[in-house]
């Protein structure tokens, strides 16, 4: 524990020199502005900042990155509040009760909810960030080929489950990621699969062209083929922050941030479903249940504290397992192994400063989502009356540019332009993205595991479902994939009813 | 899209996933088991595509089976409108025709802005009797935008633009 001190204080003195907060601010800002205009979501602008930080020293490099995701996610909720349009899909919930508010002409207190519960959030996040990693290091150290196989298709069966409305087409797409990343040279004996004699398919696709391609593109492609009206803003209140709303809801505050930092964790998950969940929790625990969608300051409150919370959470199997917990988490992780930082079971072993670094970036993004949260609130409004006409098409200048930087080879603009299309096709038909992009991430570790688990076993299958944590993956696989089977949960209702005399949950 | 694909849509990209599947499935099977290298065969190349292929190929017929008991009706989506066309025409031009094809970046960047912001805001610019102030406005976007990535990326971050 005092070692973990030492090293979190090493860190942010090291982060504390003009140069390093100057990038802290202009990071942190920009995120907020990504996060705030519709259509720029915090997995594009993460991925489009990972090309623009490639020359940057690793740290620092990292330090824009994560500043970028949490301003983006706290910056979603202006446009949630004031237009009614979730900025990123992790501010959906704070429409319900942010918009309502801003018609009885309280925009502002709800954006300075919004602002305490960002904040509130992310500090129980990081908390749990120094607290759990180190914890969740040393348990991944005992994982092996037959367990880290398990992790893999667990991330992508939980992601496929609950991030879309059908789970079936959730496996889908993330089935669909995991082929797209045996694309090329296979990791154990360079042969190569289905390149069709092209050099270029041959090396793989390249996970931030495709990222940028999912998410960027495809959203520019969205926006674009959407007539929208210029948005109208209604006037506001005082936006500052009230410690009576931290006292009056601190349990709400805990609850959220406690159901967003475990959302957080479960690999591929998201901010989108741990702003939900929270949201959903409040309104059971609430005396008032009935004001939940009308203006209830515990609901938005519940909403953003739990999307908040959630972003130190994913980045937790991040740095312990090398499994990102949410889309944005994943592009960071593809970040880290660009600058030559190896998260995984071996950081506590080999880098355990890096974990603090981490811990410190996040305090820094929160002291800089609360400064700006305070002083740019007119600003960011001028802003978000920008017609998104001329934003897109300079937002695909930067998908093009960024694809092309990483490698300078065109064919990772290509790849974008593949990816963006098959992107938007997907999404249309209700296919959901994180599923498919955490295949993409985790195909490298599934291949190659289930492979050698099954050089290790000779073929025999038995350790894969006999070894404890193996077991337990596999259950829990099993059981989201026997729950969404109509017959099996109508048979579990049954039982659940019986057992329970007829009560109903 | 606010309103759920219907069974029918389902009902094709069931198809769609089955023969992917099979194909995955197929190009698996017969991939080189590198037999002459003697590896084991559990590290065989084609082993995990081959799982997935097989993975998807049973979805796709769990996905056909419901959309058949749904009645495999309903509208289909109607995935291109005219404003999408010229969206994915725009920047597929840019991105595939226009960039690293001999022009240079800057004027390729300048002529896609311009084209992008003049056609989206059009009716916008018509309608409001702004037509000369909106296309400069676009080219006042349109030149800063290629000036300030040029600059950003070639002198600041050293890529050389395509």
């Amino acid at each position: 524990m005092l070692d973990g001190l030492a090293l979190f204080g090493k860190a942010l003195a090291h982060f504390a020199d003009p140069l390093t907060l100057t990038y802290v601010a202009l990071a942190t800002l920009l995120g907020l502005i990504i996060g705030a205009l519709p259509g720029l979501t915090a997995t594009m602008g993460v991925a489009l900042m990972t090309t623009l930080t490639l020359k940057m020293q690793p740290e620092v490099a990292l330090l824009v990155l994560v500043c970028t995701y949490v301003g983006a996610i706290y910056g979603g909720s202006r446009s949630a509040i004031l237009l009614n349009i979730p900025g990123t899909p992790a501010n959906a919930a704070a429409c319900l009760d942010g918009y309502q508010l801003a018609l009885k002409g309280q925009a502002g207190r709800a954006m300075g909810i919004s602002t305490t519960g960002s904040v509130m959030g992310t500090l129980i996040g990081i908390v749990a960030l120094a607290l759990f990693t180190p914890v969740l290091g040393e348990l991944a150290l005992k994982f092996g080929a037959f367990e880290f196989f398990w992790l893999a298709l667990f991330g992508v069966i939980i992601s496929g489950t609950l991030t879309g409305d059908d789970a079936l087409k959730g496996w889908l797409a993330g089935f669909l990621g995991l082929l797209i990343a045996g694309v090329g040279q296979d990791p154990i004996h360079a042969y190569d699969r289905f390149s069709f004699g092209s050099r270029d398919l041959a090396g793989g696709f390249q996970l931030i062209p495709a990222l940028v391609g999912a998410f960027g593109f495809a959203e520019v492609l969205t926006v674009l083929s959407e007539r929208v009206a210029r948005p109208v803003i209604h006037s506001f209140d005082s936006y500052l922050p009230r410690l009576m709303d931290v006292l009056q809801y601190w349990r709400t505050i805990l609850r959220s941030g406690i159901i967003g930092t475990f959302i957080g964790i479960v690999p591929g998950v998201g901010e989108d479903v741990a702003s939900w969940s929270s949201y959903a929790a409040a309104k059971r625990a609430s005396k008032e249940p009935e004001t939940f969608g009308k203006g209830s300051i515990d609901g938005l409150m519940a909403a953003e504290t739990g999307d908040n919370a959630c972003v130190p959470g994913a980045i937790i199997p991040v740095l312990a397992l090398q499994v990102p917990g949410s889309a944005p988490a994943a592009v960071l992780m593809a970040a880290m192994i660009i600058h030559g930082v190896q998260p995984g079971p071996m950081i506590m072993v080999n880098n355990p400063q890096f974990v603090y670094d981490v811990v410190a970036m996040m305090l820094y993004a929160t002291i800089g989502i609360l400064v700006f949260g305070l002083l740019l609130v007119r600003p960011l409004i001028k802003i978000l009356q920008v017609p998104r006409d001329i934003i897109m098409p300079i937002v695909f200048v930067l998908c093009v540019i960024g694809s092309f930087a990483i490698a300078q080879r065109l064919f990772d603009v290509w790849t974008m332009i593949g990816f963006g299309i098959l992107g938007y096709v997907l999404r249309q038909y209700n296919y959901p993205m994180a599923p498919f992009v955490l295949g993409i991430v985790l195909g490298d570790l599934l291949d190659k595991n289930l492979r050698r688990g099954l050089v290790l076993s000779d073929g025999d299958l038995t350790p894969f479902v006999t070894r404890p944590i193996s077991a337990v993956l596999f259950g829990i696989c099993l059981l989201s994939i026997a729950l969404n089977i109509t017959a099996f949960r109508e048979a579990m209702n049954r039982l659940w009813s019986r057992a329970t005399g007829g009560r109903t949950a | 899209m606010t309103e759920r694909p219907s069974a029918r849509a389902d009902l094709v990209w069931s198809l769609i996933w089955i023969a992917f599947g099979g194909a995955v499935f197929y190009g698996s099977w017969t991939m080189d088991r590198l037999e002459a290298l003697h590896i084991n065969p559990y590290t065989a190349p084609g082993l995990v595509p081959g799982v997935l292929g097989l993975g998807i190929v049973v979805m796709g017929v769990i996905l056909l089976l419901r959309s058949l008991r749904a009645g495999a009706g309903g509208a289909p989506v109607q995935l291109i409108t005219p404003r999408l066309l010229i969206a994915a025409v725009l920047c597929v031009a840019y991105g595939v025709g226009l960039v690293g094809q001999g022009l240079p970046f800057w004027l390729a960047t300048l002529l896609f802005v311009f084209a992008g912001i003049a056609v989206f805001r059009w009716d916008d610019y018509r309608a409001s009797g702004t037509v000369g102030r909106g296309l400069l406005t676009a080219l006042l976007c349109a030149a800063g935008t290629a000036a300030g990535v040029t600059l950003v990326f070639q002198e600041i971050f050293l890529v050389r633009l395509p």
